[in-house]
């Protein structure tokens, strides 16, 4: 499993990298790989309002789907339109494909930092 | 939570990276580190192996199985024979499915009755309570022998391989076999979960499993798990139970006619007495049939239905999810995913799969039973509704060695056609025609040994005025048996039948000939129809008796069509009520010769059959058949039955340089004019009975059934023709047929010596008809056929006794006919032989090479080429024409 030393993380296996003031967020390793072959992606729509904690979009792999939680409470500013057509694109290369950028971010869940995310990996295994 | 348990394999799906899984109590690989996705496409396209050695396997034995086991299951079991399988359903007294199961023959006396992990122990309890009655036992070898499914087109290719290339099982799905894999006793069997058109279920002893599944590996296979297993069945619309069957999301249980693979697995046979579920399956059965004819009233044994859906919005659907027509719930999802697929680039038999893939949603849903294919719903997806439609399949298997998928798309309006663009397509039909005509006929060299080209003057006769009249007529007793027209202006046409049944008569050897008939397969249509009429001759107040059994010649061992259930025997043959299949059986074939009849096996069959019917004759022919042989063996037997010999693609040969059949003892010879023959298109029979026998009758009857029976006008100017090309035939016959055979064989000679792989005998230089086989690979016929094509040579693409369909062909099947008609002799097949092993085996361009070798044959042979006709010619081109 690979954790960039550059990115923070949720408990819910969300990576957030903040950009000028923006939240970039997509899903991390130890995510794509327990979810399996990702098979589709419902994403928000810019102008979207997201909550802390809460789902904001859902990704689907062949045998599940799984909420996708947004680490941050703020305004959706982009969305990554690559994953509707290239899905495993969040397999491939998950720290690549980030999936939402929020702005205006009011609020944030606890986020680790690599190490404090690898050992919460190890503890869920 | 007790332990789970572990398979034969469970130490290498470990070892392997496997993501192992609960499932139904065993520790079960759902995906190795390769993913779903792709163990789904690499099954799709080259062959995947699945453990399910966690499956129930049942042996059951003893005086009493056959009853018992008709009494517990579904289907009819005596409709397996030794090394068939088939699906079958354990029902309950309600008409639900305790069990969904695959019933083995692999011995005479006793069967494998193979069961879903989960409810093995269920079903034990139920059976083992069933049985008491029964003077049977059941044994449970799941910890003896190991299950391993090999499924994908490679499948057959590497076991055949392992098997040291000995024939894996017969070609029909559901066939088993026992063998030995590299010093490995196996029992196999054609089945499988995934819809694969090719796919195999391999037993084999628990000690030695871990060998076949590395050798596997080894060789090209690939481990996959749960997950794919799951998503191939549902791509395929094969039923799960917990899904489609047991109990639906409010706990009702799910009718086993709701699944539409219950019409396979439900016998209702007298033989299978008072099953357990019959009467309510049999409650069922009738609403079904109602549904099927629209009428949806009385519906309440079958509310609902297992259909396929896939979803027109982008999404994911999923079992449980509720479906919709507007405000009304019309069911639920009982399977769903993503699917991925091959992307197919091209059309029909040029469809090609790219390295491309791509993702559908699909699964499967229970809906109301009103609710019919090409309807459009609404899913529920957590709160969203998203646009479904109900498609016919989501999948087909009937072109291997590929499963083919059927990606939905609405069916979309023909442009309107203005008066315009038909006056320019009919100026463009003129000079189209005119161009196909030089080129099939000037530089093409045609080997499709179906066809033959006619003289000048057959043709101009074929086109000339009776091409456009009406010559009926019948014998009518009161005027002394003289064939009455209908008619006027037939007088001449009248002459032409009279003499054109004189010369076939000639030609055949034989009493009677018919001539009305416009086709090879009508003449059989109407001698089938004859047979049954003749049979059903005294006692016309009861529905007719269909004829079986028949033997005839297997359409995967070269049979023609037209001796087929399938083709022309669809309406004549019987159903033998202990198998519930048609009454036909085959001719057995030599085992180091599968192009060649088994005379002594025949024997046995017909001893064991005792056929009322015997036909001869196939497309893809390489022997003479055995007439005289079986004819002397039924005549000393004393077994009644008719002999026909189909001759449609030698009808051409009849004499001395291949076969007489009448003299060999044949009743009755069908066939078409134009293969080996050289005539226009057109049928002919002949029958060998005298007017004082009793069969007689039969042939009277068949001069019923051919006319009114089978036509009223009998295309009068193929008619003419025909009469030439009789006059040309009983010319020109001796030297022709000997150089048709002659040639055969050194093309077929010249063939091999170029480095192709020519099917057949070498003893008898291959061939003793006009036809060689040329194997080019498995799958690789229609390519290598079309690449042909492209360099002006034209042949049919062949399945081989080996190969499952005509879309898996791995072979070419040639004709020496027609070129020999055109003057080619050994030294032009000689080239013609190096030619093409240049394009087939080195991709060469030969078309200039084939032009120039066309270029010196265009004149047609053995036909009347005197000043005199030519002149007479002349004059009719000049009168028939403007």
């Amino acid at each position: 499993m690979n954790y960039p030393n550059d990115l923070l993380y949720s408990k819910s296996h969300e990576w957030v990298k903040e950009e000028n003031g923006v939240c970039v967020i997509g899903i991390s390793d130890f995510a794509q790989d327990a979810l399996g072959d990702v098979v589709f992606v419902n994403l928000p729509q810019e102008g979207d309002e997201v909550t802390a904690g809460e789902a904001f979009g859902d990704v689907e792999s062949v045998k599940a789907v799984s909420d996708l939680l947004s680490p941050v409470t703020g305004t959706v500013c982009a969305v990554n339109e690559e994953l509707m057509d290239s899905p495993e694109l969040l397999n491939s290369d998950c720290y690549g494909s980030w999936i939402i950028k929020v702005e205006n971010v009011t609020d944030k869940e606890e986020l680790l930092d690599a190490a404090a995310y690898e050992a919460h990996c190890a503890e869920e295994e | 939570m007790s332990e789970l348990k572990r398979t034969q394999l469970y130490d290498l799906h470990v070892a392997a990276g496997a993501t192992m899984v609960d499932f139904g109590g065993w520790d079960m690989p759902v995906q190795y580190p390769t993913g779903i996705v792709a163990e789904h496409l690499y099954t799709r396209h080259f062959c995947g192996l699945f453990d399910v050695s966690h499956m129930g396997r049942l042996l059951i034995s003893g005086p009493q199985r056959v009853e018992f086991l008709q009494h517990v299951l579904s289907s009819n079991v005596l409709a397996l024979d030794i090394n068939e399988a088939q699906y079958c359903i354990i029902p309950n007294e309600n008409g639900g499915a305790i069990d969904d199961a695959y019933l083995y023959r692999f011995e005479e006396d006793r069967f494998l009755l193979v069961v879903n992990a989960a409810n093995t122990e269920k079903d034990l309890v139920h059976l083992r309570e069933q049985v008491k009655a029964f003077d049977c036992t059941i044994t449970d070898i799941t910890a003896e022998w190991a299950a391993i499914a090999v499924q994908g087109p490679k499948s057959k290719e590497l076991l055949t391989e392992l098997a040291g290339g000995v024939q894996l099982t017969e070609l029909v799905r559901n066939s088993l076999n026992s063998l030995e894999l590299e010093g490995h006793f196996v029992r196999i069997a054609k089945t499988g979960y995934t819809g694969e058109p090719l796919g195999y279920e391999v037993y084999i002893r628990s000690e030695e499993a871990g060998w076949l599944w590395n050798r596997l590996i080894e060789m090209g296979a690939r481990p996959s798990g749960l997950g794919a297993r799951d998503t191939l069945r549902m791509e395929a619309v094969l039923p799960l139970y917990g899904h489609e069957m047991g109990v639906d999301p409010e706990g009702n249980e799910i009718p086993i006619f709701a699944v539409p693979l219950a019409k396979f697995a439900v016998s209702f046979s007298p033989l299978k007495g008072d099953f357990v579920g019959r009467k309510a399956l049999e409650k069922q059965a009738a609403a079904y049939k109602r549904i099927r004819e629209h009428q949806f009233d009385d519906i309440a044994d079958l509310p609902k239905r297992i259909m396929p859906i896939a979803l027109l919005d982008r999404g994911v659907m999923r079992a449980g999810m509720p479906v919709y027509q507007g405000d009304t719930q019309v069911g639920w999802v009982t399977s769903g995913t993503m699917v991925p697929y091959y992307v197919a680039e091209g059309e029909g038999l040029a469809t090609r799969y790219t390295d491309e893939t791509a993702k559908r949603a699909i699964g499967m849903a229970y809906l109301y039973s009103p609710i019919q294919r090409e309807d459009t719903v609404e899913v529920d997806i957590r709160g969203k509704r998203l646009k479904a439609v109900i498609p016919h399949y989501h999948m087909r298997v009937d072109a291997p060695p590929f499963a083919r998928p059927i990606i939905y798309k609405a069916e979309e309006p023909a442009a309107p056609v203005t008066d315009e663009d038909r006056r320019l397509k009919a100026l463009e039909l003129i000079r189209t025609a005119t161009e196909n005509h030089q080129w099939r006929q000037k530089y093409c060299i045609n080997l499709i040994p179906s066809e033959n080209s006619a003289s000048k003057a057959v043709q101009l006769l074929c086109a000339s005025d009776p091409a456009f009249r009406y010559a009926e007529h019948k014998k009518i007793t009161s005027f002394y048996n003289q064939d009455i027209f209908y008619y006027q202006g037939t007088k001449f046409i009248d002459q032409v039948e009279h003499m054109l049944v004189e010369q076939m008569r000639q030609y055949l050897g034989c009493t009677e000939v018919e001539t009305r008939v416009i086709s090879g397969q009508m003449s059989n249509m109407a001698v089938f129809s004859s047979l049954m009429d003749w049979k059903n001759r005294l006692n016309r107040k009861q529905n007719p008796q269909r004829l079986g059994y028949i033997l005839h010649n297997n359409i995967l061992k070269g049979g023609h069509l037209s001796a087929q259930p399938m083709g022309a025997l669809h309406d004549y043959v019987a159903v033998d009520p202990v198998t519930e299949r048609n009454a036909v059986v085959s001719f057995p074939v030599c085992k180091d010769n599968p192009y060649k009849i088994d005379v002594e096996e025949t024997k046995k069959v017909i001893e064991q059959y005792r056929p009322e019917f015997i036909i001869f004759g196939k497309s893809m022919v390489l022997h003479k058949e055995p007439v005289a042989a079986i004819r002397k063996f039924v005549d000393e037997q004393k077994i009644p039955t008719t002999i026909m010999y189909d001759m449609a693609h030698v009808m051409g040969l009849v004499g001395d340089y291949f076969q007489k059949p009448f003299e060999e003892g044949a009743e009755i010879v069908t066939g078409s004019t134009h293969k080996t023959f050289f005539g226009p298109q057109r049928g002919v029979i002949g029958v060998n009975y005298k007017k004082d026998e009793l069969k007689y009758g039969l042939w009277k009857t068949i001069e019923s059934r051919a006319f009114p029976g089978s036509v009223s006008n009998h295309h009068l100017g193929t008619q003419l023709g025909l009469l030439m090309a009789a006059y040309e035939m009983n010319t020109f016959k001796d030297s022709y047929q000997k150089a048709v055979i002659e040639n055969a064989k050194h093309f077929a000679k010249c063939l091999k010596a170029e480095g192709l792989d020519v099917a057949g005998d070498p003893a008898i230089d291959y061939t003793e008809t006009h036809q060689v086989i040329v194997r080019v690979g498995y799958g690789q016929g229609p390519d290598i056929a079309e690449r042909l094509e492209q360099n002006n040579i034209i042949v049919n693409y062949q399945a081989t006794p080996d190969e499952e369909a005509f879309t898996a062909s791995g072979a070419l099947r040639m004709g020496v006919n027609e070129m020999t008609r055109f003057g080619f002799g050994k030294q032009e097949f000689a080239q013609l032989a190096s030619l093409m092993a240049d394009c087939i085996l080195r991709n060469k361009d030969v078309t200039d090479d084939v032009e120039k070798l066309r270029a010196g044959y265009t004149e047609m042979k053995y036909c009347f080429s005197d000043a005199e006709m030519e002149e007479a010619l002349g004059n009719f081109l000049g009168t028939i024409g403007f």
